[in-house]
């Protein structure tokens, strides 16, 4: 019953958008407009009931639903059954057709942009939203109907069953779909020539909106892949990782322009660029997912007719906008107050940077494709190809971004510039003692400097702001200080960023029960080796105890999952979370009474999830502002 | 003269106005070069899980086997160098290994003049007389290879992989996981010599 | 006499050599897991999902591991190993793709758009500054 319901109002959105481009040929403007809006609301309210339709399949468990049938078990806990909708190829796409819908709903709701624009945009999401649907009606339909009588389903990837990789879809697709909008607003200013204060006020607000919430979804993919692949890492440079990434970095790139965004800087045809490329990249993105090209953890269940009907969605998308870009560009900006260094020329160097990582990025996912098509041989783009170029080639963006929010527009002078220089002795002689405790390491080093740099001079200025603000009213300071803010959130990610991977420091044991062995400073006591069972599994769990010369400090409890449908044994990492370090503790294979493990010690990584945290945050703090 | 500079400068201004006309047109051009590398790609459907063997069009690497069924014969690389040969690693412990046996029966049946050469690879000796004894042998030497090294000359990682050579002992085809009818029709047969 | 003395020489130089390979053995055990570590690093599992052969615990890399070990004990370089590897399983193990004309592109690329472009931008601003 659901799926037929579910079925027909999707088909029902699917028509309304048509009815929405059509409406031009009412003659009544009263009728025309009413339509027209009604329309909006008909389409996200019919999308949602669709969802909501194959939602209720999932928690009813009814496997006359082909879809319910392929991910799901009746011994799931409800709530993976409920978030199981998204876990799947075609329940994905439906909510990305939902997101999109809402987000069209959301902007129709603007009052300040002209109703010549507002409607072109909407236009513009119909017919991406038509793209979309005919995509999931044509070869990914969620409603199909089981030809097999079937009493149980095939179970969900118990890797799945996981509270951050649950809600990892929606919060990464708010981000990702939501950049329709931006495309579709870059597209109606080109053909309305049209690029004024109130468009760039109001894609800025939805560019931040977006972008915060992108980062969201990847900070929670990193985050899930740290604690339950047990690799010990949160960043491989996985070809999915990439996928992700490109968006943020063209997001990036976009906000900051925006931001910085007055009639005399304004790069009109850059805005526009960057506006189309960050939808094409999603869609591009959500292409290599789907189509089986790629080899990673992350891909869907594969098809090679899918893939070939996303790339061409991608090529219509894209291939349209850049065109009507090629064609239509805005006119030049003689304006532009490039002095050596001001805010705009700041602004220019961060952008090309932000680019040229992403265009390398892209470089290094594709290659792979072009090299084996032609020479029919497969080579690998991995982690040492992207640190060798795009850290080198962000570095300069990184080490002017402290200063940038203090540099003016007209002149090149930087207000007390004198106590950079102090904060920069400060850092070199904290380095040389650190280099002096530790050890040398050029990653290390560069790490450290670029980190301590953007976090010292950020807070510096902040400190002097907040000395001449308003005291009383400190949540009008952290608004309008959002930027500076933001850019402590990400000095704090790179110090975490470096100290996690440089200074790890690793263990690899065997331990048998009731052993204890030293660890550098630190002793690792196995206790015992419990049973438990779960809802769907039974787990192994390893009670390990830590201490610290003689003083016990926390439990540590890996695991080994057997889920019974799936027949998949998983393996979870214990981890005691520390402020300064992560202790990250592995249970491997057991041999002759004795089981193998793997122990991790993970300085700062959690000021990476913190520094996040802050960069969201003041993200989407700046969405209050005027 | 002042005619030649200007004719000059106007040409260079439009040769710059064309290459900022062009620049335009670059994220275009890339979607349309990215978008037909992977189609044809797709099209190609080549799978993500099986890479294009590193040994393919490359001689025959050199090797020393012993018999399975008898410890004083030995197989080298030389003997089949000037044959035409299959390949077949596998094992008694590789279920799609069992699945594909007959195929290879079926093969040697159909072609008795080819070569079929199978190699035991990290396996026990006993299991794999039991496995050679329980499926049939379409193989006319199986050679043993407990530690794996002979696979590692030849770049296995997973089983069972099949090599074809030619008659100058290079390797023209790879398969890697079971064989089928289908590839066995369409792919084997017709490199045949 | 004289032959005694030379035996005995002989003799001594033997142990001294012995003792001397010993010694070393116990640094070079350092140096031979580091130089593993960052080897395996760099090296694809081939029956894992975007794994390196140092994070893998599947059979594949235990062998390969091993392996290389051997060959680090011969006194064989990074790069003669990575060519045993390549050779063998195609450049597809490998996760630093290789220097060479087919990646040519690929590692010139984005130090050549780098380059251009902090050109170009420098340009614009001198012609800013002279216009002013």
């Amino acid at each position: 019953m659901f799926s037929q319901i579910g079925f027909i109002f999707l088909i029902c959105a699917y028509i309304a958008n048509f009815f929405i481009i059509g409406s031009y040929k009412i003659n009544s403007y009263f009728i025309r407009e009413k339509f027209f809006y009604f329309s909006i609301y008909f389409i996200f309210i019919s999308t949602l009931i669709s969802f909501f339709s194959l939602m209720g399949n999932y928690i009813i468990s009814d496997f006359s639903n082909y879809n319910v049938f392929q991910n799901s078990h009746s011994s799931k806990p409800l709530i993976y059954k409920i978030t199981g909708t998204w876990g799947n190829h075609e329940g994905s796409m439906l909510l990305w057709l939902l997101i999109m819908s809402a987000y069209t709903l959301l902007f129709s709701f603007n009052k300040v942009l002209d109703n010549e624009t507002k409607k072109l945009t909407i236009i513009f999401q119909s017919l991406l939203f038509i793209g979309f649907c005919s995509f999931i009606i044509l070869t990914s339909n969620p409603f199909l109907i089981n030809t097999l009588s079937v009493s149980e389903g095939l179970g969900l990837n118990p890797i799945l069953q996981d509270p951050a990789l649950a809600i990892h879809p929606p919060v990464l697709y708010t981000g990702y779909v939501g950049f329709s909008l931006i495309l579709s607003l870059a597209l109606s200013s080109l053909i309305n020539k049209k690029l004024d204060i109130q468009w760039i006020k109001v894609t800025k607000k939805w560019a931040i909106f977006c972008w915060s919430m992108l980062t969201g979804g990847i900070a929670l993919g990193a985050y899930w892949a740290y604690y339950e692949l047990g690799w010990g890492g949160w960043w491989f440079w996985d070809p999915v990782e990439n996928i992700s990434l490109m968006p943020w970095i063209a997001g990036l790139a976009l906000v900051h322009s925006l931001l910085i965004a007055k009639e005399d800087n304004l790069i009109k045809r850059w805005v526009i660029f960057l506006s189309i490329l960050c939808f094409s990249l999603s869609v591009f993105g959500t292409f290599l997912v789907r189509s089986g090209i790629l080899t990673s953890v992350h891909t869907f269940a594969s098809d090679a007719s899918r893939g070939i009907f996303i790339l061409l969605l991608f090529l219509v998308i894209a291939g349209f906008s850049f065109l009507l870009f090629a064609i239509k560009t805005p006119e030049k900006n003689n304006n532009l107050n490039l002095l050596f260094i001001n805010k705009t020329s700041v602004l220019l160097i961060n952008n090309l940077v932000m680019i040229i990582a992403c265009a390398t990025i892209f470089l290094g996912t594709v290659y792979p494709i072009i090299i084996e098509v032609i020479m029919n041989k497969r080579i690998s783009v991995g982690a040492p190809y992207y640190n060798s170029t795009v850290l080198p080639i962000l570095l300069p963006g990184l080490l002017l971004m402290s200063v940038a929010p203090a540099l003016s527009f007209q002149t090149n002078r930087l207000p007390n510039a004198k106590n950079y220089l102090y904060i920069i002795i400060l850092i070199s002689f904290l380095l040389v003692v650190f280099v002096f405790v530790t050890s040398f390491n050029v990653w290390g080093i560069f790490g450290l400097f670029t980190g301590l740099w953007i976090l010292f001079a950020s807070l510096y200025l902040c400190i002097k702001n907040y000395l001449v603000s308003n005291k009383k009213k400190f949540f009008h300071f952290l608004k309008t200080n959002n930027a500076l803010i933001a850019h402590l959130g990400v000095g704090l990610l790179i110090l975490g960023i470096t100290f996690s991977s440089v200074y790890k420091v690793e263990y690899q044991n065997n331990i048998g029960i009731g052993e204890e062995i030293n660890l550098g400073e630190y002793i690792l006591k196995f206790e015992s080796l419990d049973v438990t069972e779960g809802k769907n599994f039974q787990s192994l769990t390893g009670n390990f105890s830590l201490f610290k010369n003689d003083r016990f400090l926390h439990k540590i409890l890996p695991e080994k999952r057997y889920y019974h449908v799936s027949k998949i044994i998983t393996t979870e990492a214990g981890i005691y979370h520390h402020p300064i370090q992560d202790f990250y503790l592995i249970l491997g294979e057991q041999q002759n009474n004795k089981w193998s493990i793997k122990f991790y010690q993970n300085p700062l990584i959690n000021f990476i999830w913190i520094g996040v945290f802050i960069m969201i945050s003041s993200g989407l703090l700046g969405l209050l502002k005027k | 003269m002042d005619w030649c500079f200007y004719y000059d400068k106007l040409r260079f201004i439009g040769t710059i106005k064309k290459m900022k006309k062009i620049i335009f047109l670059l994220p275009l051009l890339t979607v349309l070069i990215v978008t037909s590398f992977l189609l044809i790609f797709l099209l190609q459907e080549k799978n993500s899980n099986k890479p294009p063997s590193a040994l393919l069009n490359k001689d025959l690497p050199e090797f020393k086997i012993i018999n399975l069924f008898n410890n004083n014969e030995f197989l080298k690389s030389s003997d089949i160098k000037k044959k035409q040969s299959i390949i077949n690693f596998f094992a008694s412990w590789c279920s799609p290994c069992k699945e594909e046996h007959p195929l290879l029966i079926k093969l040697k049946n159909s072609h008795k003049n080819l070569l079929i050469i199978g190699i035991n690879h990290k396996d026990k000796k006993i299991n794999a007389i039991k496995f050679i004894n329980n499926e049939g042998n379409p193989y006319d030497f199986v050679g043993q290879d407990s530690d794996g090294k002979i696979g590692l000359e030849f770049g296995v990682f997973g089983l069972p992989e099949t090599f074809l050579t030619d008659r100058s002992g290079k390797i023209i085809f790879k398969q890697l996981g079971p064989l089928t009818d289908t590839i066995i029709n369409n792919e084997i047969i017709p490199l045949l010599q | 006499m004289k032959l005694f003395l030379s035996y005995n020489k002989f003799f001594l130089i033997c142990i001294f050599l012995i003792l001397r390979v010993d010694i070393s053995f116990s640094f070079d055990e350092e140096i031979i897991e580091k130089d593993l570590k960052e080897i395996t690093g760099k090296l694809r599992c081939m029956t894992c999902q975007n794994q390196t052969i140092y994070d893998s615990d599947a059979d594949f890399s235990k062998d390969i591991k091993k392996i290389i070990k051997q060959k680090l004990i011969e006194g064989k370089s990074k790069k003669e190993i990575n060519e045993f590897l390549v050779k063998r399983y195609g450049e597809y193990i490998l996760f630093e793709p290789q220097f060479n004309q087919s990646n040519l592109f690929l590692w010139i690329f984005p130090f050549f758009i780098f380059i251009i472009s902090a050109l170009l931008l420098a340009r614009r601003i001198k012609k800013n500054n002279v216009t002013k």
